[in-house]
């Protein structure tokens, strides 16, 4: 079973302020089930300036009790790939799950660029890709939940960038009338 | 602030993370790319090999970034303090 998915969003922000934010937009609110989250690998690529970052996330409590038969180990991995270019001003990220991958493998493809309505926003395309393979009548449930979960997710995810970048422009509006309370303000923006 | 997947790791990721946002918003955006963090990101990387080894996922993430590259790069190579097999430059 191969679900594919795709969707374009926008959001009210600037690209500069948007793909910070995608490195600050781990805690939010909506992303309670992330503990932990790492680069693991970063650079620059010296000919094209484009930057390079692998991040390892870790997701707990997401398992629903009829998923313990499945699957032994409670804590979900997801890598998380993407690179920024700032000339052409384009971000793409690829994030998917590392292990339970027998039971479902969830990849997810987005591009982040200047929406191409309004220079002070930025549009979203996302793919996606749900793909179960498993046997013994187990298909359907597994299907549903996964791509139901799927569906939460990104709804989450869109809060919770939505989240960050709200806060980033509150600090950059007190930033710009108080300058010693915003340093405080600044030091609340959370990062992974 | 979020923590490290390893939690003796979460202090110097926090560090690293505050140079990282300073260099990004400041310098990388606005075009100037020189590296500002090299130092607290290989003692970072040192914390995190150790709990990546210890909980079992530097091969599960190899296997992973091997059987298929994120398209447009270029083979990537390893960073100094990075311990991980080879990436690979196969091509599906």
């Amino acid at each position: 079973m191969v679900k594919f998915y795709q969707h374009t969003s926008s959001f009210e922000h600037a690209w500069d302020n948007v793909t910070y934010a995608f490195w600050l937009r781990y805690p939010n609110p909506f992303a309670s089930h992330v503990v932990g989250c790492d680069v693991i690998d970063r650079q620059v690529d010296p000919v094209t300036g484009v930057l390079r970052t692998t991040r390892l996330i870790l997701k707990q409590g997401v398992l629903p009790r009829w998923g313990r038969g499945l699957i032994k180990n409670p804590d979900a991995y997801i890598i998380e790939e993407s690179e920024v270019d700032p000339r052409t001003q384009t971000m793409v990220t690829r994030t998917k799950n590392l292990n339970h991958v027998r039971v479902m493998q969830v990849e997810e493809t987005q591009t982040f660029t200047v929406h191409p309505e309004n220079p002070k926003w930025t549009q979203v395309k996302t793919e996606a890709r749900i793909i179960s393979e498993l046997k013994w009548g187990l298909t359907g449930r597994v299907e549903a939940f996964g791509i139901n979960k799927f569906m939460d997710n990104s709804v989450k995810a869109r809060k919770g960038m939505a989240h960050i970048l709200e806060r980033l422009r509150q600090n950059a509006a007190l930033a710009a009338s108080a300058p010693t309370t915003a340093a405080a303000a600044g030091v609340a923006a959370s990062d992974c | 602030m979020s923590s490290s997947i390893g939690e003796k790791c979460t202090q110097i990721k926090q560090e690293y993370d505050g140079c990282f946002n300073s260099w990004y918003s400041e310098k990388f955006l606005k075009g100037d790319a020189t590296p500002k963090c090299d130092d607290l990101f290989f003692k970072y990387k040192e914390c995190l090999l150790k709990t990546l080894e210890e909980k079992k996922l530097d091969t599960l993430l190899a296997d992973a970034r091997k059987d298929n590259p994120f398209p447009n790069s270029a083979a990537s190579s390893a960073s100094p303090s990075s311990g991980s097999s080879s990436e690979s430059s196969k091509k599906n």
